[in-house]
């Protein structure tokens, strides 16, 4: 059975890897021999595909869920699938649902190749560059804090200038900021569950493994600052605290409990963890339903607030609650990936599909509680 | 004829709006901030647009001081913009010269040295051609308002 599932969820992958390029983009002329204009030319089989994607993944989180409550799945399996999921997504064309890791590229080519700030340089300005092909909103200054333009170093130095390097380079980066997550995640909930819960949910694959979304790595700042609070060395947890707000600013959020840790920790206090964590989590989700203020909420912005879901792991409403609500957020992709316009009524059905699925939930929750 | 009055080409280039001027306590400041700013704009589009941007910002500062008749303070506004001018347009041939593609920002520039040309033949047409400057405690000079604005317009035309 154990071999079944390993099998199915391989080739499953695979199938995603190999789903993934049928987004690459056509002027994307550093991989053209990947380009096929199927997503473009079949959008309602492309849009068919994918949902069909997101609903096999969730089952397929589902039902490692229940087997893992039910003993059929243990700490060693957990890890076994985990390093299956990153292994084949790792070689997955990253631009599939967003763009996001162009800007990465690009911003970091403003500012270690051009020699220019990013924060007053705008990509557009170099008019002649090969990337602005295929990057969108070139128009915009530097919107990510100064420790992912540093950090953005490597993977553009490590690419020696070849573009594909440098793509894989800061999926290498997303791949290895997930697994440090995640053994920090085990550290502090002391669980496989919760890195179950965090590491196989198909949103966090499919932005981090898939996606590459920088999101990530700021989560893993925050969730180590904390994992130094637990260990009373106050330095770094502001240290590390600081360098994640520098990577995208809504960790800031976060700033009243760090605080909060400080004092505590000063007059030598006992802390309520699981206090924190759910006040971490009311936090992060505040900041998360605020997104559409600044711009819209992107699906990868839920990374931000299930850290600290998944760390109150115990607590079943908040599991199914935050499921549905990453199902329908995966779900907001479709309206664009079918009609290929970000104009209506694409943002009218992205409103009405990312909350269908937690209303079901609650509704059917509320039923259920009555019968 | 002589009914006509001379239109000059209008740049959609937008300047700032004036901001703390000389004699005012927060002058100070703004140029500690100002030099501090110049760190900031790192790299030669960097440098190119706070150069730019201080010769702005001292050309909406002279045109205001002209307005309020200080005519010393105004011109040495008038001086500092066409230095900061000066000093922009060898950032860009830096650029190029570094193989980045400069269009843009030239574009830019020429948009500005038109403005930065309109607003000094209106300022030409509203100030004395000479002033003498008589301050307190030392012996007066005499300010050559249309040279020196000449000499801007001058700069600018040749460079933009």
């Amino acid at each position: 059975m154990k071999k079944i599932l390993y099998i199915s969820y391989f080739v499953f992958l695979c199938f995603v890897c190999f789903f993934s390029y049928l987004f690459v983009d056509r002027n994307l002329k550093f991989i053209s021999l990947f380009f096929s204009g199927f997503s473009s030319s079949n959008r309602f089989s492309t849009s068919i595909i994918y949902t069909g994607i997101v609903i096999i993944f969730f089952l397929f989180y589902l039902l490692f869920i229940r087997f893992f409550s039910k003993n059929k799945l243990d700490g060693k399996d957990i890890k076994t699938l985990i390093v299956l999921t990153c292994v084949v997504l790792f070689f997955s064309y990253p631009a599939m649902l967003s763009y996001d890791i162009f800007n990465y590229i690009l911003t970091a080519k403003v500012t270690f190749f051009y020699q220019e700030n990013p924060y007053i340089v705008m990509p557009n300005e170099f008019v002649n560059d090969p990337f602005l092909a295929f990057t969108r909103a070139t128009n915009k200054i530097a919107l990510y804090g100064p420790v992912w333009l540093i950090l953005s170093g490597f993977p553009h130095f490590l690419g020696f200038g070849n573009f594909v390097l440098t793509l894989f380079g800061f999926k290498l980066v997303a791949l290895v900021f997930y697994l440090l997550f995640l053994l920090i995640l085990k550290k502090i909930s002391g669980n496989d569950k919760a890195v179950l819960l965090f590491g196989l949910n198909p949103l966090v694959i499919l932005e981090t493994l898939v996606g590459a979304h920088n999101d990530i790595v700021m989560i893993f700042l925050v969730l180590f600052a904390m994992y130094l609070a637990k260990a009373k060395k106050l330095f770094y947890m502001i240290t590390f605290f600081v360098l994640s707000f520098l990577i995208k600013y809504s960790t800031i959020a976060l700033l009243p409990i760090f605080i909060f840790i400080f004092i505590k920790i000063v007059r030598k206090e006992q802390l309520n963890w699981s206090k924190i964590y759910l006040v971490s989590l009311i936090l992060m989700f505040l900041i998360f339903l605020l997104s559409p203020i600044r711009e819209e909420m992107y699906p990868w912005y839920a990374i931000w607030f299930l850290p600290f879901v998944v760390l109150q792991y115990k607590n079943k409403i908040f599991k199914y609650l935050s499921i549905s609500l990453c199902f329908g957020l995966l779900l907001r992709y479709i309206p664009f990936i079918y009609l290929g316009t970000y104009l209506e009524p694409t943002p009218t059905i992205r409103q009405i599909v990312t909350f269908v699925p937690t209303a079901l939930f609650s509704l059917f929750y509320v039923i259920k509680k009555k019968i | 004829m002589f009914l006509t009055t001379a239109i000059f080409a209008e740049s959609s280039y937008v300047l700032p709006y004036p901001s703390a001027m000389q004699g005012s306590k927060f002058y100070t400041i703004s140029l500690i901030w100002d030099e501090i700013r110049k760190y900031w704009y790192f790299g030669d589009f960097g440098q190119f647009k706070y150069n730019l941007g201080e010769s702005d910002k001292y050309l909406v500062e002279a045109k205001t001081l002209f307005e309020y008749k200080q005519y010393f303070l105004g011109l040495n506004a008038l001086r500092k913009s066409k230095d900061y001018y000066n000093k922009s347009h060898p950032f860009l041939l830096k650029a190029h010269y570094k193989g980045k593609d400069t269009r843009k920002n030239l574009i830019l520039f020429e948009s500005a040295s038109a403005k930065h040309i309109e607003i000094l033949l209106k300022m030409k047409s509203e100030v004395p051609e000479e002033f003498t400057w008589e301050p307190e405690k030392s012996p007066p000079t005499k300010l050559y308002l249309h040279k020196e604005i000449e000499n801007s317009i001058n700069v600018r035309q040749k460079e933009g």
